[in-house]
């Protein structure tokens, strides 16, 4: 009779320590509960669950227009990566076009249409209402004024505004901050089109940029830095197989630290040093002048370098040698028109490098007009028209502003916040409660491009499309198209209007084919890519009137030169408001979530400051406060600032973030219409001081080594076969030791699934062609669900970036030239690792495959393998960043539907680490495995490598002598970083070369 | 270590048992505000314990790469303190030092209790603290087994070895101690003391075990003093970060550690001593021996301190090299320099026998080497992650929170705690060994026999 009472009493026991596991885990101690997975109900046709599905489409994050892959995992998209068809970004993509999911999945996404109520506060609203109520506006402000804002758009979406606007009588200004203004003003000065041309970087055999960013910005940053990798890459056994560089400039950007050499001219010289250039090619025909060159004749001879020589800041024997190098090339390429350059002569500068580009007879080879840029034309827009219409709002003379796809409010925050009050009735098209959206009577928050129809026309020829990749995040968003088209009366969707407009060009491109088939498979390309035909031009008449004398930036007393420069995780301001991008080290100057002043080491020591110490900024437009960091790449007597921070809305990860360096420029535009991003600022110590949230540990090598650098005649030299750098490792016992201990793992490990031969995965990294941009960390943080921190934790060391680009300056101490070099850095997968003989519990062990794996699950924390580890690629999880509520949480919903479901979510307390994707690598051996075959060499694609603009990462199997990855491995550039460790790297870092000299 | 002269006439067998059995008496306000600061400490500790297991090791002062910090150091703080009981109890013992009798029995409760505070430090340090048990072989479905490869695992053994032989150790010579204190006991501590003297009647059959089995756990304890802080000094020497990665590692610990210990040996007997009215027992002699075993441990640390940045220069390693540059000139220069002013040189002062003898100094100089051992710690351990030379990008600063100083203040809440608890419930100097260096009693003498 005794049983049933022991099993109740068990029963009790049991349901008490159940209950006390449950208040555990309700603590945040213990492990996550458990979740239910639901199933699909009806699951749908075309969705395989675990097998992501691709859909081409096209990036909007700047007007670039990259290809995307949207990776779509069970209905949502996952991953964005580019789309190896698109002639503009072959495959590749940049940090800010990876983010764009997380402006998908923004968390301060607007759900659905708001109205301004009397007290300032926002009320829902129903569509229908709010559709009828901006219709019923418009038609009441007829010829009072309707302006429709929207940003750059080569597509179908901006010519059904200029057809509404038509329509109802307003106009359509098209607003980007960095419209690049000067570069096409310098066009039509120089060749008398204001067409942005497609510059080819790939074929340029010695480049000059005057202040044009190519890889931090400027135009189509993804697709230069690509063709810049392939003509300044080190490629063995070719001759002249490497362009120079050149790059011209106040600021060492991440252009410039790419630069054999770097010429800090006096900011608005720029253009003296190119007509100088331009002289001495023409006085010594070095190239075959054309014939008109003769008009240049004064021009030219006015700037010879003895005359513009002390202006610019160096020896006139420089400007020689660099216009012999230039025209000896046979393939030079000037670029300029950079935003931080865009002085009040920045027109001129741009016309200058023209000049230069044409005596040198390179316009048609490298400079291609015909293939233009989408930027460039009338229809880009201009600051001009911005200008005016402040002043027609501040005149009263708008009644109706409607804004879609641009920010104004924060990249002109003095004219244009003050402006728009006087506005009857403003409607913002935003999909964020941003700054102008906040400023607006009505929201109609628009789709997020990757779930919205339209189209882009990148470049001349290539007509991109954009499709929905998955169901609306918001449901109650809409696309502007189709509310436009309703408020038009049109009973038509967007989509129709997009299929009515690619009909045209159907019968155009369509090649015989249908159009439903001559759809699709644009679809399926992510667009219809031509080539448009190369157009000559010539020089303009009034060219040899130009001016490029530099303007006087400061005047005054105690003023320094500012320039403002486009942040490049930030861009305008618009990538705020993404926790990748807060947290993503600016690729120069490591910092993150804040702003920041650049500053000379010896300005610095002249005014008494030290890192973090702030800086009040005062111009004659406004005053921003900022932490200073010192650094030696900017002039002395130049400072420098970032846009993008200093919102005071747009969400939760961009509010209230140190200051608006927008707020130090004029809102008047200058003499071609363009904005002037230099400024004379004064300066004033504030005493506060602040640890800056930087990535940098010690900005200098010390004498590590980690980064190899070989001088282009040294590389040249090298034989196959031959090792540039020689690597000490272990002595020959240890080398016995080692072999033995090798067999003896492979013995124990040689039963089941181990059997048979083990690949070895090995990456290989080309120094020569890492340009430091920093796209591979952001796919880290994509593809491996890794933790953003915040500005408090990165202030405290603990970024996750299992990926980081190490850079260090060099040069600068001993009257050496400054220069800069960059590493990523990441697990390195060692053959004989010292993490894993310390982990007392094996959760940091040696896979078959070479992999330095670890067992998130095994793991107890006790961090020792991070300490043992030289390369300190490992990372822990100091918080529940994936706690719901939680303060350090990574992914308050909807973001965390961006989480890659092949990867775990660490918990708090576990060690996490860089395994080269192997959840890509067990995928790929499945599928091989399915297909009953080996897996291919260049199958298995890391996301670093996926995403790298400059194709510098090579990853395979060591063991197969024919893969990408062993011929790399072999190179004479090739080297282990602390080889003398022995610890016998899976990483072969081929070395950077510079040119000599 | 010359023998001990014979106290003076006045401590008797029966002066000895009523002393020391004073010292078991009730306590006055001094002992019950001592508990209570240790226990309000322990407190603190135990809030603070409890939000990093809520919140998660990020409210500890933890950068990257400086991923063992402040929990680290005090482990192998207390775990250092824990040497000088064994070394006085059981080496000195072996060598037949007379001196030691007055003084062993608090440096072996002294012992348990860093032992059973170092041991918490792990536990605490981890991140996932629910999960430690994994560290222990246990046989399980999954097959899994700790590796024994790695250091932490040797720890693992040494310390509980050594926890559990200077346990046996302790209570072992506490037996005939607690027969005589049982014997004037009343109430719950007659109770109490009647089953921990376990029957002890002191009879010569007993005695004549209780020597023998004395020797032999004295002999058995004795390689442990220099085992066990060997083992943790290869936590450090066993990995490749330069400050750690060196060969004199498990000598150089071994002496600090008994440097510490002795230390506070005497940081510890000098208020004891007071408070218990003890002066007679635990003379300036007992200090003075103690104070030259300090110097003499005191001297090796200097001397490892010494070989240190010699073998990091003569090496040429650069990375050693920069390594001990940044230790002594790095952003961290002020905690190098405590700790070699501390250690090496302050206690150059016990050269001379007035200072020797002089018990208000000592206490103050032992207090300065505690300190100065805690840093030697703080410096090889975060010093060296934070100015790891092998990717200068990684280097970072430390700063320490209040979730670092509130445990390290529970630890001395505990360890305080438990001593005082033991001091007062237990004799804290050996009854029947202090007799042992005293001249016996004549016949007519009516002293209790131990």
């Amino acid at each position: 009779m005794g049983e049933p009472m022991e099993r109740r009493r068990f029963l009790k026991v049991l349901g008490v320590t159940g209950g006390g596991a449950a208040l555990l885990s309700g603590c945040g101690i213990g492990p996550e509960p458990t979740e239910k997975l639901i199933p699909y109900l009806i699951p749908p046709e075309d969705q395989v669950p675990g097998t992501p599905t691709y859909y081409a489409t096209t990036c909007r994050e700047c007007p670039a227009g990259c290809g995307l892959h949207a990776k779509v995992r069970e209905g949502r998209v996952v991953k964005l990566e580019g789309n190896p068809e698109s002639p503009i970004n072959h495959g590749r993509l940049c940090p800010r076009g990876q983010a764009g999911l997380q402006g998908l999945y923004n968390p301060d996404r607007v759900a659905g249409p708001l109205e301004r109520t009397g007290d300032g506060q926002w009320k829902p609203i129903a569509w229908d209402d709010a559709i009828g109520r901006v219709a019923a506006k418009v038609k009441g402000a007829r010829g009072k004024g309707i302006v429709f804002v929207t940003g750059h758009e080569s597509g179908a979406f901006g010519e059904l505004v200029d057809e509404w606007m038509r329509q109802v009588g307003g106009r359509h200004v098209i607003y980007e901050p960095f419209a690049f203004e000067a570069l096409r003003e310098g066009n039509r000065l120089a060749f008398g089109t204001s067409a942005v041309p497609w510059y080819d970087f790939a074929n340029a055999r010695y480049l000059v940029s005057f202040g044009a960013d190519f890889l931090d910005t400027w135009v189509s940053p993804v697709g230069y830095q690509n063709g810049f990798a392939r003509a300044h890459g080190f490629q063995a056994g070719r001759d002249a197989s490497m362009a120079k560089f050149v790059f011209v400039g106040p600021r060492l950007s991440l252009t410039g630290m790419n630069a054999d050499e770097w010429i800090a001219a006096a900011p608005g010289t720029e253009g003296l040093l190119a007509l100088a250039m331009a002289s001495v090619i023409v006085r010594e025909r070095l190239a075959p002048v054309p014939s008109d060159a003769a008009r240049l004749a004064s021009l030219l001879s006015r700037h010879a370098p003895a005359q513009v020589a002390s202006a610019v800041g160096i020896e006139p024997s420089v400007i020689a040698r660099l216009a012999r190098e230039f025209a000896a090339s046979k393939g030079g390429l000037a670029v300029a028109g950079g935003i931080a350059a865009q002085y009040p002569n920045g027109a001129a500068i741009v016309a200058a490098a023209n000049i230069l580009n044409y005596v040198a007879g390179t316009v048609g080879k490298t400079v291609k007009f015909g293939p233009n840029d989408s930027l460039g034309g009338a229809g880009a827009g201009s600051f001009q028209q911005m200008a005016d219409l402040v002043s027609d709002m501040e005149a009263g003379k708008v009644a109706v502003l409607l804004v879609h796809g641009a920010n104004p409010a924060h990249s002109l925050p003095g004219a244009f916040s003050q402006a728009i009050a006087k506005v009857g009735f403003k409607v913002g098209f935003s999909p964020y409660l941003d700054e102008t959206a906040a400023a607006a009577d009505l929201i109609l928050p628009d789709l997020h491009p990757l779930e919205q129809w339209n189209d882009a026309r990148p470049r001349a020829g290539l007509f991109a499309l954009l499709q929905p990749v998955m169901q609306p995040v918001f449901p109650d968003a809409r696309h502007t198209g189709d509310v436009l088209l309703r408020a038009s009366g049109r009973d038509q969707t967007f989509q129709e209007y997009l299929q009515g407009r690619w009909r045209e060009l159907h019968r155009r491109h369509g090649g015989g084919k249908s159009f439903e088939q001559f759809w699709s498979e644009a679809l399926q390309h992510g667009g219809v890519y031509g080539e448009a035909p190369l157009q000559p031009v010539r020089l303009a008449s009034g060219v040899a009137q130009l001016t490029a004398t530099p303007p006087a930036l400061a005047g005054g007393p105690g003023e320094t030169v500012l320039t403002v420069f486009p942040s490049i995780g930030l861009y305008d301001g618009r990538g705020a408001n993404k926790p990748w991008l807060q947290e993503l080290p600016d690729p120069v100057s490591k910092i993150t979530w804040h702003a920041w002043v650049e500053i000379h080491p010896a300005t610095a020591a002249r005014w008494g400051l030290t890192n973090g110490d702030f800086l009040l900024l005062k111009s004659p437009y406004g005053t921003v406060k900022a932490p200073v960091w010192i650094t030696p790449g900017v002039r002395p007597d130049v400072l420098a600032a970032a846009t993008g921070q200093g919102h005071t809305a747009y969400g939760r990860y961009a509010k209230d973030r140190s200051g608006n360096a927008f707020e130090l420029l004029s809102s008047a535009p200058n003499g071609y219409g363009g904005r002037t991003f230099s400024v004379a600022v004064s300066v004033v110590k504030t005493g506060e001081h602040r640890r800056l949230a930087t990535a940098e540990g010690d900005p200098r090598e010390l004498g590590a080594h980690n980064v190899e650098v070989l001088p282009l005649g040294r590389a040249r030299q090298l034989k196959s076969g031959e090792r540039a750098f020689e690597e000490h490792e272990a002595p020959a016992y240890a080398e016995r030791a080692l072999e033995d201990w090798a067999a003896a793992q492979h013995e124990k490990a040689s039963l089941g699934n181990y059997a048979g031969e083990h690949p070895r995965w090995g990456l290989a990294i080309d120094l020569a062609t890492c340009t430091g941009c920093s796209a591979c960390v952001t796919a880290c943080y994509a593809e491996n669900n890794i933790a953003t921190v915040g500005e408090e934790l990165v202030v405290r060391r603990r970024v996750m970036s299992w990926m980081r680009v190490e850079r260090y300056y060099t040069g600068g101490e001993h009257g050496e030239p400054v220069g800069a070099v960059v590493t990523p850095m990441l697990c390195q997968q060692c053959g004989n690792a010292p993490c894993e003989p310390v982990c007392p519990v094996f959760a940091a062990y040696h896979t078959a495959d070479g992999l330095n794996g670890q067992v998130y699950n095994r793991c107890v924390g006790t961090r020792y393998c991070s300490n043992n580890c030289p390369y300190k690629v490992r990372y822990f999880n100091w918080y529940n960043f994936a706690e719901q509520g939680g303060e350090w949480e990574s992914w308050p919903a909807p973001l965390d539907m961006l989480l890659n479901p092949d990867v775990t979510v660490r918990e708090k307390g576990v060690m996490e680490k860089c395994t080269f994707c192997v959840q890509r690598i067990r995928g790929a051996q499945n599928r091989a495995r399915l297909e009953d075959r080996t897996v291919r060499d260049g199958e298995i694609v890391p996301a670093c490598a996926q995403a790298c603009p400059s194709e510098a990462i090579v990853f395979g199997d060591l063991h197969d002598r024919r893969s990408r990855v062993s011929e790399l491995a072999q190179d004479p550039r090739g080297y282990h970083v602390l080889a003398g460790l022995n610890t016998k790297p899976a990483i072969t870092y081929l070395a950077k070369v510079v040119h000599d000299g | 270590m010359a023998e001990a002269p014979a106290p003076p006439s006045r401590v008797t067998y029966d002066f000895v048992t009523r002393a020391v059995a004073r010292t078991l008496g009730n306590p006055g306000k001094g002992y019950y505000a001592l508990l209570g600061g240790a226990v309000g400490l322990l407190a603190i500790g135990i809030v603070c314990l409890l939000l990093l297991l809520r919140y998660g090791l990020g409210l500890a002062g933890y950068s990257h790469p400086v991923y063992w910090a402040v929990y680290i150091t005090c482990f192998v703080f207390w775990v250092g303190i824990a040497h000088s009981g064994t070394l006085i109890s059981a080496i000195l013992f072996l060598f037949r030092s007379g001196w030691r009798t007055a003084v062993y029995r608090t440096a072996e409760a002294m012992t348990v209790f860093a032992v059973m505070t170092a041991g918490l430090f792990p536990l605490i340090h981890i991140g996932r603290q629910w999960y430690l048990y994994w560290l222990i072989p246990y046989p399980n479905e999954r097959g899994l087994w700790p590796n024994f490869k790695s250091p932490l695992i040797w720890d693992e053994f040494a310390i509980g070895t050594y926890f559990t032989v200077s346990s046996v150790f302790l209570i072992m010579g506490l037996i005939p101690d607690i027969a005589a204190v049982r014997d004037v006991a009343t109430g719950w501590r007659k109770k109490l003391y009647a089953i921990t003297a376990v029957g002890w009647r002191g009879t010569n059959e007993q005695w004549r075990h209780y020597t023998r089995g004395y020797l032999y756990l004295a002999a058995l304890a004795t390689p442990l003093v220099l085992s066990v802080h060997s083992v943790v000094s290869w936590d450090f020497a066993m990995a490749i970060v330069p400050g750690w990665h060196a060969t004199i590692f498990a000598p150089y610990f071994v002496a600090g550690a008994i440097y510490s210990g002795v230390a506070m040996v005497i940081t510890l007997l000098v208020p004891i001593r007071k408070l218990f009215r003890l002066e007679e027992l635990i003379t300036g002699h007992h200090f003075e021996n103690l104070a030259k075993l300090c110097l003499l441990t005191g001297m090796i640390v200097a001397y490892a301190y010494c070989v240190e940045y010699f073998t990091a220069w003569f090496g040429g390693n650069p990375n050693e090299r920069a390594a001990f540059w940044y230790r002594a000139f790095g952003p961290f220069w002020w905690a190098s320099w405590t700790m070699i002013i501390c250690n090496a040189f302050l206690p150059q002062l016990l050269w001379f026998k007035t200072i020797r003898t002089n018990i208000l100094a000592l206490f103050v100089i032992s207090i300065f080497v505690n300190i100065g051992m805690w840093f030697e710690r703080f410096v090889i351990i975060v010093v060296s992650l934070a100015g790891e030379p092998f990717t200068t990008w990684t280097n970072a600063t430390y700063n320490a929170t209040w979730a670092d100083w509130g445990i390290m203040a529970g630890s001395f809440g505990w360890f305080f705690m438990w001593f005082l608890l033991f001091v007062k419930n237990f004799p804290a100097v050996s009854i029947s060994e202090v007799k042992e260096v005293l001249p016996p009693p004549r016949r007519a003498s009516r002293a209790v026999h131990a």
